[in-house]
């Protein structure tokens, strides 16, 4: 359970990112948080992976206050949540395989479970036969797909996607939309942050929609509205 | 840090180091550059202190004493001129050994051995050759000499001047021992300023090639990598880098010395550089390879740290 307690981030008087901004995510809820440009969506969610500090509020995952974990401890929180990126931040220096395996790695696996692991993930976006590519030889919808693979591969008890299709094709979108769905229907918890209109009409979650930093609307099998 | 993740973070450190071909040609480059200057430094001033003290060796002092004089007395002079804290050594040549020094000196010129015939008794004086422990305190010895209680024995010339021969390169021995101190001095400023240097080369050179891995850097940590694995291949990198470097640089300082060598013998009276830079070429590479591995390591470890801030 991901919990967020009166959040506020102001950066400053004239530029207020978050304004108390309070709700709940169940675990194995599939939420998209919608919004313009600027309306937040990424500060929520940067707040929650600890890249930021908020002014006001608290975060919960679970039980933690997550801005209250020492930072020594970040990566244990860190490997119990997976991310996806608009720009993939796959390493460049690393092939498909490898990008995956290095969460494993990160997280102290034990070798065998890391062969075992990583190619049941990559068949599992589809990515099976170019796990040797590096990143700069696969392209947009590939490189996201690596992405969602080692942001699962862990096990996380959330995916955060922030704006995962920012960067792609209607139909590489309708793909990665797909997989996200395929991960939460597996048990795990999904945030997407995202301004599509036909992903959010499509999918028929939870939806809540921010507008210049506030919460405006939190609905069940929300739509679209803005 | 457990075995496992020490293995993995040695593989990274290993493929990333190729795999940044570039960068890491670059990096060994400037690295080999710095220690290149500071195995140049090394060398050349401990060559130069060698040269110092070989010089200073050969500065000396003697005493000479009239033929009268007792050799009890003068060997009771050696003894207190032993106590004496400025005196490093202090030898006996008796007239018998001058004598024969000088026959050996000119075995082949017959005028000069037909002329001791002539003169018949022999005509040298038995002596003390004094050595310092450093060139400046001649002086004190000699005043001493010529102070003390033992001035009736040493012998004089007319105008009742002592046979010291400080006395008589008085003026080459200070410039010599002022020389030699101010060289000493302008040699260590110079190696400093040239280390220095070398070091804030190599360090930008390494920064410049993290700051190229910030993204990643991140990126690392949001996957929930602890700092020690991020920080782990970067290091390992570090010590690649400077165990490459010190052997390109030993491959570069030896057709410079050689070259150096060759050119300059001469000026040293004969010593050559190059056979110092030879003998030593162990311990040289030693002092190399712990420069640049530091080099390497530091500097990595000093740069990442502003990127592992979140």
């Amino acid at each position: 359970m991901i919990y967020f307690d009166k959040v506020s981030k102001v950066y400053s008087p004239t530029s207020i990112a978050l304004e108390d901004v309070s709700f709940t995510i169940a675990p194995n809820e599939f939420i998209s948080i919608v919004g313009q440009s600027g309306a937040g969506k990424s500060t929520l969610l940067k707040l929650l992976l600890v890249e930021d500090w908020p002014t006001s509020g608290k975060v919960f995952f679970e039980s933690n206050d997550v801005h209250a974990i020492p930072k020594e401890d970040l990566p244990l929180i860190r490997r119990r949540m997976g991310v996806v990126f608009q720009d993939y931040r796959l390493l460049p220096q690393k092939t498909a395989y490898e990008n995956v395996a290095f969460a494993l790695e990160a997280g102290g696996k034990e070798d065998d479970d890391i062969k075992h692991d990583v190619p049941q993930v990559l068949e599992l976006v589809g990515l099976m036969d170019k796990a040797w590519h590096f990143p700069h030889e696969l392209s947009g919808g590939e490189k996201q797909r690596v992405a969602i693979a080692r942001a699962i591969v862990s096990r996380p008890d959330v995916v955060i996607a922030d704006e995962p299709t920012g960067n792609l094709d209607p139909l590489n979108t309708l793909e990665i939309i797909r997989l996200l769905e395929k991960v939460n229907d597996l048990g795990t918890m999904v945030i997407l942050a995202t301004h599509d209109k036909e992903i959010i009409n499509s999918l028929k979650r939870r939806v809540v929609t921010l507008e210049k930093g506030r919460l405006v609307r939190d609905e069940q099998r929300g739509r679209y509205v803005l | 840090m457990d075995k496992i993740t020490f293995r993995r973070i040695l593989k990274w450190g290993f493929l990333s180091f190729f795999r940044n071909g570039v960068v890491s040609a670059a990096t060994v480059l400037v690295i080999s550059l710095s220690i290149f200057m500071i195995g140049a430094v090394v060398v050349g001033s401990t060559f130069l202190s060698g040269i110092i003290s070989s010089l200073e060796e050969k500065v000396d002092v003697s005493a000479y004493f009239k033929t009268s004089a007792p050799e009890a007395r003068i060997l009771s002079l050696k003894k207190d001129l032993e106590a004496l804290p400025e005196v490093r050594a202090v030898k006996y040549i008796s007239a018998d050994e001058a004598l024969l020094a000088f026959r050996e000196r000119h075995a082949g010129d017959d005028a000069i051995l037909q002329s001791l015939e002539v003169v018949g008794a022999n005509p040298f004086s038995s002596s003390l050759e004094i050595k310092a422990r450093d060139p400046s305190k001649y002086d004190a010895i000699s005043k001493f000499l010529e102070k003390g209680s033992y001035g009736d024995i040493l012998d004089a010339d007319s105008s009742g001047q002592k046979k010291i021969t400080y006395r008589q390169n008085q003026f080459v021995i200070d410039r010599l021992s002022s020389l030699l101190s101010t060289s000493r001095r302008i040699g260590f400023a110079v190696s400093l300023i040239l280390a220095v240097i070398a070091l804030m080369v190599a360090y930008s050179t390494v920064r410049l090639a993290i700051y190229n891995s910030r993204d990643e850097i991140s990126v690392m940590q949001l996957v929930g990598a602890s700092r020690a694995f991020i920080r782990g291949p970067f290091l390992v990198e570090g010590v690649i880098h400077g165990i490459i470097a010190s052997f390109f640089t030993l491959v570069l300082l030896y057709p410079a010395f050689w070259l150096i060598g060759k050119k300059t013998s001469v000026l040293f009276g004969g010593i050559n550089i190059f056979q110092y830079f030879v003998s030593n070429i162990f311990q040289i590479f030693f002092i190399l390879l712990v420069a640049g591995v530091l080099l390497g390591v530091l500097s990595a470890y000093i740069a990442i740290r502003r990127y592992l801030k979140v």
